[in-house]
């Protein structure tokens, strides 16, 4: 198989940058992870579509949108009512719920090449992600693996809490390069890494 | 030492120095300083010149609501003007000029405005420049003549030409608790909330936190007050779930609790860290909010009282308290209540030299009179200042016995010495945030001043804010609200005792001493309280238009000092008490706020770029790109030498003649899965797509609801129940939002989902001659034969190892297959088409191309589905099908839709070989001079390569009829005249052999 050309491989400056008088405040990298699927239950299917998921991946997820788990290099959550997004490593996870999940049930879309991963970790992550999005990313709020769907102006974004100070943001491939350059911008102040 | 500074106390750091310049001049100042104190402290008084009068102003308060001290700060070439000289921290290389004199502020020659005073009244303008022309001195003309002159004499700072070059930024914040003010009760506020548990924002607008504490010579829990801020504010900064915000001024309340604030990180600083903003616009969605904002004090309205060396009795004694500097020497106090006694007492103890207490009220408290004691004041009782003394500084005031009761004064008129006059004319709550919130003010005999209204489930006040003067009040009230607002929690320490003298700071309800001499209200706007009379005697009743004819309470400071004496004076006027004439609602901002600010990351980017898979490969083979929507797409590939129109004539040539490719990633593509998608594109199309078997395309055209074109594009059936519709570029969006809206609202029942996969594919169309051996050349997995891909066929391969799916169809007229593979994958099978082609003489081509071989094919574009066109307009009425219903069926028959009369898409061909422009009129009968009678217009233009000629489409009135009529181009704009032939919009190919092979 062919591997897929990152939309930010060319503009990845690895290293450190902006203000760092008081360290590494976030890291920013891209995820690149084999799969991105998008599920989707008929009304009334979610809880059958949410125990599909836990059959393919192993993760189970409370129900309800905003819902989500994530562990073993898998993730899924609840993005909107009866959808979630799942992501992993393997690079056919599309073909594999294509298979397990009944046409009663929900339908299946890939969308490994359209959706692009960025991991904003660190102390400051909570911060520099709040100048972009109007979430409330404190941990009560937004607990480990939960998602949700959100806006910064044109550019829709799928982001799901991975660690306590790390959140995986998924944004339109084609707009992922200007995503990226807004958020080294809003990462200077604290100062980042690029890995 | 400098001449004001004292020699120990307040809270500067004199061990160090900061340099910086006013009107090109340099002084120092401390750590600690704004520019107001640190030019005080130098013995600077002249501030500015006033907005109408050009009279020498000094500083009369020492916060917000400073309304005369305002300085442009200089930052390189940029200049922001109407900066408050009391609100602007100093640091090393601030620059700063004084505004609206010229050639100096010592010396302005607009200060001749004071002798034509009584034509500069309320009204002045629109008596004289308004109304219809009646001689050479009056109406509108006057005033364009006027203006230029008018604009330079009068007004505030003048605002920068260059670009700001300075960083915004924004910030999402949520909390159950914000505490607006962080004074005594503000503290107390979010100590309380904070211990309960809430996530609190405490807001301070001042860079030092603690309000009142910082300059108080109270004591709180036993100690110092600003003693036990500092102690209180750590405690805070440890907590975790606190965020102090200092530097910042909540400016607006909205609904459901959101509120938006504006933080200056790096004004104060000579430069910012990296990546630090200049300022942060905040917006804050709290649950809870504490107003503990406090009390402006008002001046008194007596002639004179704008004179430098006047300032509030409250801004004197911060200034010696928390500046250490003295605003004068030999300090006179003017009063209508015994607040301005502890100011005297605190000024007595800094230094200063108090020479009298002017009170209006006969009967003085007596702990204001031992205040008083302690300060050595002597206290004039029953006496008011009448006038004024002195230049650019004022050198002295005289004192006359007044009746507050009646307001007359009477007897002799005693002249005082003095270097510094200190007024107190009673206390506005700050209850604009609650104005914004929507709360309706209550008028307060008492305290003589407009109070908030009782809380509500959203909002508390707290402190002054909310009618508490005493410390004490003030924290326990504040511990009351910071409970509230973490939900009810309880106290977690008692409430701190404060420790000094208890005043009723209620005031006597005077507000102007009625003597003969200009006497302002409004000291930014140069409103007079004789101005406040005019509008009376000229009919104005209404407190909002005073407001508009007067101008007052108007400008930066929103008539922070002005409103209540102003609404006085009016009530008084008018013969009506104060809460009869009302009061004007505050609305945001509550201080100004910079664009730049609102603007926040998206200065200078107003919109993201959206680049396709193959967008690097295109700027490395030399396309020059220009924008589509948010999309960047290649206008032409041009070779050395070339123009445009050279690049695009030889890529279009050389598809028709080889073959071509050109970068279709941006066409909308959604994906319309589930059992009853075929049911669901019947209703959507026009057309039918249930019939359509699995691998195979269709064109597919669909209506709004109310009959007109919306889109076209095709749609592939690549499975049973799963569809890849495409869409035009431009519409990808609404067409999404339209096929969501139909299965949420309409067809709530269809088991369908719609996903936009726009960004999952990667396309790229490849057409001409060759384009079939091109693909023979490269795909593996499938045949590209005429059998195995047919017209609208669909096959699935690989290219170079990539998967790719790949569709028979054409927008060049050409033979042309779209090839579709994941994105990430774009340009490596992009690159090995281009390998491919080569030997066969493919070239990539751009939207200069594209648009030229649709022209030449009479292929419609948004240009043509405009929202205003039918199917029928476009000659596509054979999609419309019999057999169904389908969005917009039902009224694309209406009898205007039908009509023969309609703008119909036809061919053009400009007879005068010269080139057509889009938007360009056609008319039957030429009138250069006066172009008129369009008949329609042209929606794209090209010159043909195959044609050798200058063609476009147009939509024209009746066009089907008029092939092979003559017309005219009518283009005033670009000055293009000249004879067209009308003729069908198929130029090129009109059979479809090309197409089919």
């Amino acid at each position: 198989m062919v591997d897929q050309l990152s939309p930010l491989e060319p503009v990845l400056r690895t290293g450190r940058h902006g203000h760092l008088a008081d360290g590494v405040g976030v890291r920013l990298a891209e995820t690149q992870p084999g799969s991105i699927v998008q599920l989707a239950a008929w009304p009334g299917e979610e809880k059958a579509l949410i125990r599909t998921i836990k059959q393919v991946t192993g993760l189970a997820l409370p129900d309800g949108a905003g819902g989500g788990a994530c562990g073993n290099g898998k993730a899924a959550f609840g993005f909107a009512p009866g959808r979630f997004m799942v992501i992993g490593e393997d690079e056919n996870i599309a073909g594999v719920f294509a298979g397990k999940l009944s046409q009663k049930t929900g339908t299946v879309t890939d969308l490994s090449h359209g959706r692009t991963g960025i991991r904003v970790s660190g102390a400051r992550a909570e911060w520099v992600l709040a100048k972009l999005f109007a979430i409330d990313f404190a941990l009560p709020a937004f607990p480990v693996g939960s998602g949700l769907s959100t806006v910064h102006h044109d550019i829709f974004a799928q982001i799901q809490r991975s660690g306590a100070d790390q959140f995986d943001v998924y944004v339109f491939r084609s707009f992922a390069r200007a995503f990226w350059h807004t958020l080294r911008l809003a990462s200077e102040e604290v100062g980042y890494e690029v890995r | 030492m400098s001449p004001r500074r004292t020699a120990s106390g307040g809270m500067v750091d004199r061990s160090r120095s900061i340099r910086f310049s006013f009107d090109d001049r340099f002084y120092v100042g401390h750590p600690g300083d704004t520019l107001a104190s640190a030019l005080l402290a130098q013995g600077v008084t002249l501030f500015g010149r006033s907005f109408k009068y050009h009279r020498p102003r000094g500083v009369i308060a020492a916060g917000v609501d400073e309304p005369n001290a305002l300085v442009t700060v200089l930052r390189g070439d940029a200049r922001e003007p109407n900066i408050p000289a009391t609100m602007l921290e100093i640091h090393d290389g601030l620059t700063v000029v004084s505004q609206n004199r010229f050639p100096s502020l010592a010396f302005d020659i607009g200060a001749v405005n004071q002798l034509g005073g009584r034509l500069l009244g309320a009204g002045f303008y629109y008596k004289t420049f308004m109304g219809p022309v009646l001689g050479p001195l009056k109406g509108t003309r006057f005033w364009m003549f006027c203006e230029h002159f008018i604009r330079r004499a009068a007004g505030l700072g003048r605002a920068g030409a260059v670009a700001d070059p300075a960083r915004y930024e924004r910030m999402n914040a949520f909390c159950e608790a914000l505490v607006v003010g962080s004074g005594p009760a503000g503290l107390m506020a979010a100590k309380q909330a904070a211990a309960g548990g809430a996530r609190v924002i405490l807001a301070e607008l001042d860079p030092r936190l603690g309000g009142t504490a910082n300059w108080s010579s109270e004591t709180i829990d036993g100690m110092p007050a600003a003693d036990w801020a500092a102690a209180v504010l750590a405690e805070l900064a440890a907590m975790p779930n606190v965020r102090l915000l200092p530097r910042t001024t909540v400016w607006g309340y909205y609904d459901d609790n959101t509120l938006a604030a504006l933080e200056r990180v790096t004004d104060h600083k000579r430069t910012g860290c990296k990546g630090e903003p200049r300022q942060r616009h905040w917006t804050i969605r709290a649950g809870r909010v504490v107003l503990a904002t406090g009390a402006f004090e008002r001046p008194l309205v007596f002639p004179g009282n704008d004179r430098p060396g006047l300032m509030l009795a409250s801004a004197a004694e911060r200034y010696a308290v928390q500046f250490g500097v003295l605003p004068g020497r030999k300090i006179a106090v003017f009063a209508n209540n015994d607040g301005a006694y502890r100011s005297a007492l605190a000024l007595r103890e800094a230094g200063a030299s108090i020479v009298t207490i002017i009170d209006v009220r006969s009967d003085i408290s007596p702990a204001a009179r031992d205040l008083a004691a302690r300060a050595k004041a002597e206290i004039l009782a029953g006496q008011a200042v009448v006038a004024t003394e002195g230049g650019k500084q004022v050198s002295g005031i005289k004192v006359q016995p007044f009746d507050a009761a009646t307001g007359r004064l009477s007897g002799d008129v005693r002249a005082i010495e003095v270097d510094c006059l200190a007024v107190s004319g009673g206390w506005s709550p700050v209850i604009n945030l609650a104005s914004h919130a929507g709360a309706k003010a209550v008028w307060d005999d008492k305290m003589q001043a407009f109070m908030l209204p009782p809380a509500t489930e959203r909002w508390t006040g707290a402190g002054a804010c909310a009618g508490e003067f005493s410390t004490g009040e003030a924290l326990a009230g504040g511990a009351a609200a910071g409970s509230w607002a973490a939900g009810g929690a309880s106290a977690s320490d008692p409430v701190p005792e404060a420790g000094g003298t208890v005043l009723d700071i209620a005031p006597a309800p005077v507000f102007e001493i009625p003597a003969a001499g200009k006497a302002f209200v409004d000291l930014q706007h140069d409103v007079t309280a004789d101005d406040v009379r005019l509008a009376h005697q000229e009919g104005f009743v209404s407190v909002e238009h005073l407001k508009r004819y007067t101008t007052l309470g108007m400008a930066t400071d929103q008539g922070k000092t002005s409103n209540i004496p102003g609404l006085a004076i009016m009530a008084n006027a008018l013969g009506k008490q104060i809460p009869e004439v009302g009061t004007t609602r505050f609305r945001p901002p509550f201080a100004p706020v910079s664009v730049g600010s609102l603007a926040a990351e998206r200065y200078g980017e107003v919109r993201p770029e959206r680049l396709t898979p193959m967008h690097d490969w295109h700027l490395e083979n030399g396309a020059t790109m220009y924008s589509a929507g948010l999309w960047h797409r290649p206008m032409i590939y041009a070779k050395p030498g070339e123009t445009v129109d050279q690049a695009y004539v030889r890529e279009a040539r050389t598809t028709r003649e080889k073959a071509g490719i050109v970068d279709v990633s941006t066409l909308g593509k959604i994906a319309v899965q589930g059992p009853d998608a075929a049911d669901f594109l019947d209703r959507v199309y026009t057309n039918m797509f249930s019939t359509l078997p699995i691998g195979k395309a269709r064109y597919g055209l669909m209506l709004r609801e109310d009959g007109f074109a919306m889109d076209d594009g095709t749609t592939w059936r690549l499975a049973d129940n799963d569809f890849l519709m495409t869409t035009t570029t431009a519409n990808a969006g609404k067409v999404m939002q339209h096929l969501e809206y139909l299965l949420d609202v309409i067809w709530p029942d269809l088991k369908v989902h719609v996903t936009s996969v726009t960004d999952q594919w990667a396309g790229a169309a490849i057409g001409g001659p060759r384009a079939r051996e091109i693909l023979a050349a490269c795909v593996t997995g499938t045949s590209v034969d005429n059998d195995t891909l047919p017209f609208m066929g669909i096959v699935h391969g690989e290219i170079a190892g990539a998967p790719v799916v790949i569709c028979r169809l054409s927008f060049s007229g050409e033979m042309a297959f779209e090839v579709y593979s994941g994105a990430g994958h774009g340009t490596h099978v992009w690159q090995a088409l281009i390998k491919a082609g080569k030997p066969f003489g493919l070239v990539p081509y751009g939207l200069e191309a594209l648009g030229t071989m649709r022209i030449e094919k009479g292929h419609v574009t948004g240009a043509e589905i405009d929202g205003r066109t039918t199917a029928r307009d476009l000659h596509l009425d054979w999609m419309l099908s019999k057999k169904k219903p389908f969005v917009g069926s039902m009224m694309m028959d209406r009898e205007a839709m039908i009509s023969p009369d309609r703008l119909q898409l036809v061919g053009i061909v400009a007879l005068d070989n010269l080139p057509l422009a889009g938007g360009a009129h056609i008319v039957e009968r030429l009138d250069r001079d006066t172009p008129r009678d369009s008949i329609g217009h042209i929606t794209a233009a090209c010159y043909s390569p195959v044609f050798r000629k200058h063609i476009g489409l147009a939509l024209v009135r009746a066009g089907k009829s008029r092939h092979g009529e003559r017309a005219f181009i009518s283009d005033p704009l670009r000055g293009h005249f000249g004879p067209v032939e009308i003729v069908s919009h198929h130029f090129y190919d009109p059979e479809g052999k090309r197409l089919h092979g």
